[in-house]
């Protein structure tokens, strides 16, 4: 999505947050079969994706020289938030098991690492391998040139907001039993989303990834060894400490001035 | 006609659209008793609202069945404040200076009475509550406000009564979430246990969002608690607690907040079995017995409500609660011959053990706080049957 707007959507951690809603929705209340339930969540979250784009960032993103941060998106998010707190619930609800079974760990704490893998590998085979992918990447390097080529750059934009709703889908739903179907999970996710994705780098995937796992890493040492409010304290002290020696990121390129 | 969710909230809109234009002379001596209900019936917080509404439309229609008071009738006036501060002080403005009401019952959560009691105080409004925050009962600040449930100090004072006394332990962890309630009542239940010789052997706030407790319940065990308090409306961080308990077979109660016995909390668990050894402040009037019986005025005050109020989806302490604040309202007017504001403040000041269903309440001019710590108990989380639980281990 940040590849081929240049928009940080604020919507990704509350398209998360239903991705655990909407799973618990499909299979647990209305009783549908995980193979229903998990590719309707899927499409709807990259529904949302899609109204993300028509609704939040189309009619602002022409006028904006630099885009980045669309305040839009936040309104967007905010209006998700709300009203799945009317028509859901404001308490957390129970998500469905869907493995069944262990493998020595339980499937809540490995799912969303399969899930996680299984994005890694789209998305580097995405890019690398199709022409979809190829022209995801020519319209966020300079989206005139592109449009200038024949690209439909706004399809294409559609197109990645729509994998980014489904990826962030996939994402809720596979944490679904760690995070429970709860709205709170919205600017969770959204904050500890941001972190790793800063740390790596802006639009750097591998980046994104390091810096997830490196996150994950002192979050739960800082939670065994300090624990309680002082985590998030520790993880953000940190965040700023790296930024302020490599503001473009760990593994981001230093910015370039045209010349 | 039964009372349900539905009809309650369609009968208070009515009431609300009903009653506007019906502001009546403060000194009516002969109209209608009206009394203001600052009800959060819809929102995030509007279950109790839901429950205290069913207990007062019950008390209205005992009352008008029975003749009404002194030949009065006693209406309703009722406002939902969606759990809104602002909504809850403009609602209270209208009461007093548009309706002219003769007392307010209510704002039912602390986060509105804290922006309440202020606005009622200035117009000597006679008003009967039931917010837990210690500081909206001062009577030398607000003569006119009155506590029917207990305060968060006597919910505390309860809880270090049955790990101390009870459960004879003196090792204790302190639990909480991040929100500002969290953050002042394990404070305050630290330093209170402290006070009184216990070990606080760990304390600690979790983010209600943290997916996994491990590491706190950890560090809990390692510190040698032999009890963990926990203070939250977080019904989801409290089914993890209970489930991280159960996976390292831990073996330790867990005591504290009523919301411990949400049925929230009941469809996290990952097992029925993780609800065991979990205890939750409960009330003596709304508690099953070892036999399973209730006291004898809550029994008879339940067969009254068979078929009239549904108690499966509330709680029965809001029911009875709403009922007695109708009750008090009406028994002052009874009484003294007068709804004016200062007979009906004197007449609760007097009151010594009032026998109300909820609670025996006592008010004098110095204590507002009418509910007797005494009948502050602890209730088995797990065992919620029409409203009402039954009493924690240990109990006569």
């Amino acid at each position: 999505m940040f590849s081929a707007s240049r928009v940080m959507s604020f919507t990704a951690g509350q398209v998360g947050m239903l991705g655990g809603v909407f799973g618990a929705w499909f299979i647990l209340r209305l009783h549908l079969p995980i193979v229903v339930g998990f590719p309707l969540t899927l499409l709807a979250c990259a529904g949302i994706g899609v109204l993300t784009e028509i609704v939040a960032v189309r009619p602002v993103i022409a006028g904006l020289e630099k885009h980045l941060y669309v305040l839009s998106t936040l309104a967007l998010a905010l209006m998700m938030q709300q009203f799945t707190a009317i028509e859901w619930s404001t308490e957390p609800q129970p998500f469905p098991r869907i493995v069944g079974r262990g493998f020595g760990l339980d499937e809540k704490f490995w799912l969303p690492l399969l899930a996680c893998a299984a994005v890694i590998l789209g998305l580097e085979l995405l890019y690398r391998r199709t022409l979809v992918g190829r022209a995801f990447l020519a319209i966020a390097e300079d989206n005139y040139a592109a449009s200038a080529l024949g690209l439909p750059v706004r399809d294409l934009r559609m197109a990645s907001f729509a994998l980014a709703g489904a990826v962030a889908g996939l994402a809720g739903f596979a944490g679904g039993q760690l995070l429970l179907a709860s709205i709170a999970n919205g600017p969770m996710l959204n904050f500890y989303g941001f972190v790793p994705v800063a740390l790596g780098g802006l639009g750097n995937n591998r980046g994104a990834i390091a810096g997830g796992l490196l996150l994950g890493l002192f979050q739960q040492a800082a939670n065994f060894l300090v624990g309680g409010v002082l985590v998030s304290v520790a993880v953000f002290s940190a965040f700023i400490v790296v930024l302020m020696a490599a503001p473009q990121g760990l593994f981001g390129a230093p910015p370039t001035r045209r010349v | 006609m039964l009372i349900t969710r539905r009809g309650a909230m369609l009968a208070s809109a009515a009431t609300l659209v009903g009653a506007a234009p019906l502001a009546r002379p403060a000194l009516a001596q002969s109209g209608p008793i009206l009394i203001g209900w600052l009800a959060a019936l819809t929102g995030p917080s509007s279950a109790p609202a839901i429950g205290f509404d069913r207990g007062v439309r019950f008390a209205v229609e005992e009352i008008s069945t029975a003749g009404g008071v002194k030949g009065r009738r006693i209406e309703i006036v009722t406002r939902d404040t969606q759990g809104d501060p602002t909504k809850a002080v403009n609602a209270a403005q209208d009461m007093i200076s548009r309706q002219k009401v003769n007392a307010i019952w209510g704002p039912t959560n602390s986060g509105e009475a804290l922006a309440t009691t202020a606005v009622m105080a200035r117009a000597k409004m006679p008003n009967i509550h039931p917010c837990v925050v210690d500081s909206l009962i001062d009577p030398a600040k607000y003569p006119n406000a009155f506590r029917v449930a207990p305060s968060n100090g006597q919910w505390d004072a309860a809880v270090r009564n049955y790990c101390e006394n009870v459960l004879k332990v003196k090792d204790v962890a302190v639990v909480g979430d991040t929100t500002g309630y969290g953050a002042s009542a394990v404070a305050a239940s630290v330093a209170a246990f402290r006070k009184e010789g216990a070990n606080v052997a760990y304390q600690t706030q979790i983010d209600a969002t943290q997916p996994d407790v491990t590491p706190d319940m950890l560090r809990m065990r390692n510190a040698g608690a032999k009890v963990i308090v926990v203070w939250s409306v977080s019904t989801g961080m409290e089914a993890r607690l209970m489930n991280v308990r159960a996976a390292l077979g831990w073996d330790v109660p867990i005591v504290g907040h009523p919301a411990l016995g949400s049925g929230d909390v009941r469809q996290l668990l990952e097992n029925e079995r993780n609800w065991e050894k979990v205890y939750m402040i409960g009330y003596a009037s709304c508690s099953y017995d070892a036999n399973g019986k209730l006291p004898p005025r809550t029994a008879a005050f339940v067969a009254r409500l068979a078929g009239k109020v549904a108690l499966d989806d509330t709680s029965l302490w809001w029911v009875a609660s709403g009922y007695d604040a109708v009750k008090l309202v009406a028994e002052a007017v009874d009484a003294t011959g007068s709804s004016a504001s200062d007979a009906i403040i004197g007449y609760w000041n007097s009151l010594r053990a009032y026998p109300g269903i909820f609670g025996a309440y006592t008010w004098t001019p110095e204590q507002h706080n009418g509910f007797p710590t005494s009948e502050v108990v602890m209730s088995q989380a797990n065992s919620q049957k029409d409203g009402a639980f039954k009493l924690a281990p240990g109990y006569a």
